[in-house]
């Protein structure tokens, strides 16, 4: 097994270039630049200060993942291509394993990240902005963050240092079973949420915060419009007018 | 004013990359760029009450293979903008205009999603470019290509909130005055309804066996302890 040739600048560079991941985000190939980009320092070490055409055709190819998760991929196809070049046999080339793992990556990222972080982050905030506490949105970017920043950074730098075998390792991080734990949580924080709003709306009203349960069949009702294709717009719209319209006959 | 929009310019330009082009740290949520873009203009509680409103609006809308979601960014900060014009202009000010601010950004903000799928557009062709860049071993120019399309997202994240800003003045210079009694006179309702929506289409998104249950417990149990308090 080859040593690591790349060094730790160079992966910091490669990892400052992951944030411009999807810079070039396209309909045809998707985040192809964005992963030549964050490639191209590791692969200048490799191959000297201007790679092969064959080198760089083989990763203009098309690419789409989670722009996290890309980071992981793009360490690993860097390990692969050191160790294609240093003649070692690979069960996979570095072209077929990002073509091979994009997917499912993309399908990890997805669920955790935009499915279920992004809506925790955003509704403890919310939770936090309604009490009057005007740095919830400081508690959104660190909720978010932290584990971003850890899958961005790490993602790279495991990649690269472990190779195929980092596959194996984001296997038992059970980033799904983490997503639905997450979805959970956030369920119950929305449903606290909205009987926050209701009581206050009650006391507004001078009544019994108890009048609140009536907004529970109106929530699910929106939820079953929104779950039958009906868009956040459409339900504004219908809000709106139903409000106003109360508002200029009483 | 000119600073004021200035600023706003300069903030659709940072926090609109932050969407999809640069890092993606979420700085582009409404709940942190209206706040960010009020606290700069001098408005901080109208920042935060719009980005209240429109936080879980469009939370469920998951930006996943081609598909565009609103740009809720650029709604958050012309909404934002537009709150401070009112107040300069007409001398509104206070709960009622925020929300005829939100109400106006929220149509004129789908100019967004036109805005985006033309940048990828625009993109496509840079990775056709790139394919001859990589024929021709050129590295150097595959990251110019790269920065291009970069420079495409600020446009049309300058375009889209240049479109809320102007539209909206346009359309509630003479409709505020007119409307912002009415608007008052929903109450907390029309406020909170944002949030109740937002909340209902995301509790529909988030696919979770029992999650009706866990929501219906949760409101239930909160009331009961508000109740009992």
């Amino acid at each position: 097994m080859s040593t690591p040739r790349i060094s730790l600048s160079i992966l910091l560079h490669g990892c400052l270039r992951s944030i411009l991941q999807q810079g070039s985000w396209n309909f045809e190939r998707m985040q192809n630049l964005g992963f030549i980009y964050q490639l191209l320092p590791g692969l200048r070490r490799l191959y000297g200060p201007t790679p092969p055409a064959g080198v760089l055709q083989r990763h203009t190819e098309y690419f789409n993942t989670h722009p996290y998760m890309a980071s992981w991929i793009a360490g690993t196809v860097l390990r692969l291509e050191e160790k294609q070049l240093a003649g070692e046999t690979l069960p996979v080339n570095a072209a077929t394993f990002r073509s091979m793992v994009m997917a499912p990556y993309a399908a990890m990222g997805d669920a955790l990240f935009w499915g279920a972080l992004r809506p925790l982050a955003a509704v403890v905030a919310l939770l936090l902005a309604i009490q009057g506490i005007l740095w919830a949105p400081l508690v959104l970017l660190l909720i978010y963050n932290l584990p971003h920043l850890m899958c961005r950074c790490g993602g790279w730098l495991l990649g690269y240092r472990q190779g195929l075998a980092s596959v194996e390792l984001l296997q038992r991080l059970r980033l799904p079973d983490v997503a639905i734990r997450l979805k959970e949580l956030t369920i119950i924080l929305l449903g606290v949420l909205c009987a926050l709003l209701a009581a206050r709306g009650c006391a507004h009203q001078e009544i019994a915060p108890s009048w609140g349960l009536a907004l529970l069949p109106v929530v699910l009702v929106f939820t079953w419009m929104a779950r039958r294709g009906v868009s956040s717009f459409s339900l504004v719209v219908i809000t709106t007018a139903s409000l106003l319209g109360l508002a200029l006959v009483f | 004013m000119v600073a004021a929009y200035l600023t706003t310019g300069a903030l659709a330009v940072i926090l609109g990359l932050d969407r999809v082009a640069v890092l993606q740290c979420m700085v582009s949520r409404p709940l942190v760029a209206a706040p960010l873009t009020g606290w700069l203009l001098g408005i901080p509680m109208a920042g935060v009450e719009v980005g209240m409103m429109l936080e879980l609006l469009w939370l469920g809308r998951l930006p996943v293979g081609a598909v565009i979601p609103p740009d809720d960014t650029q709604v958050a900060i012309g909404a934002t903008a537009l709150a401070l014009t009112m107040e300069r202009l007409l001398g509104l000010h206070g709960m009622p205009a925020v929300i005829l601010c939100v109400l106006v950004a929220i149509p004129l903000g789908m100019i967004g999603q036109y805005a985006d799928t033309r940048v990828r557009e625009a993109n496509n062709l840079l990775a056709g470019s790139a394919d001859a860049a990589a024929a021709a071993g050129d590295s150097r120019r595959i990251e110019q290509l790269h920065w291009r399309g970069v420079g495409h997202f600020i446009l049309a994240a300058l375009f889209t909130c240049s479109v809320i800003v102007a539209g909206g003045t346009l359309l509630l210079y003479p409709l505020a005055p007119l409307l912002v009694g009415t608007v008052h006179e929903t109450g907390l309702a029309l406020q909170y309804s944002f949030t109740m929506i937002g909340a209902a289409v995301l509790l529909g998104t988030l696919n979770v066996s029992r999650g009706f249950f866990l929501f219906g417990a949760a409101f239930v149990a909160t009331l009961l302890v508000i109740g009992l308090r």
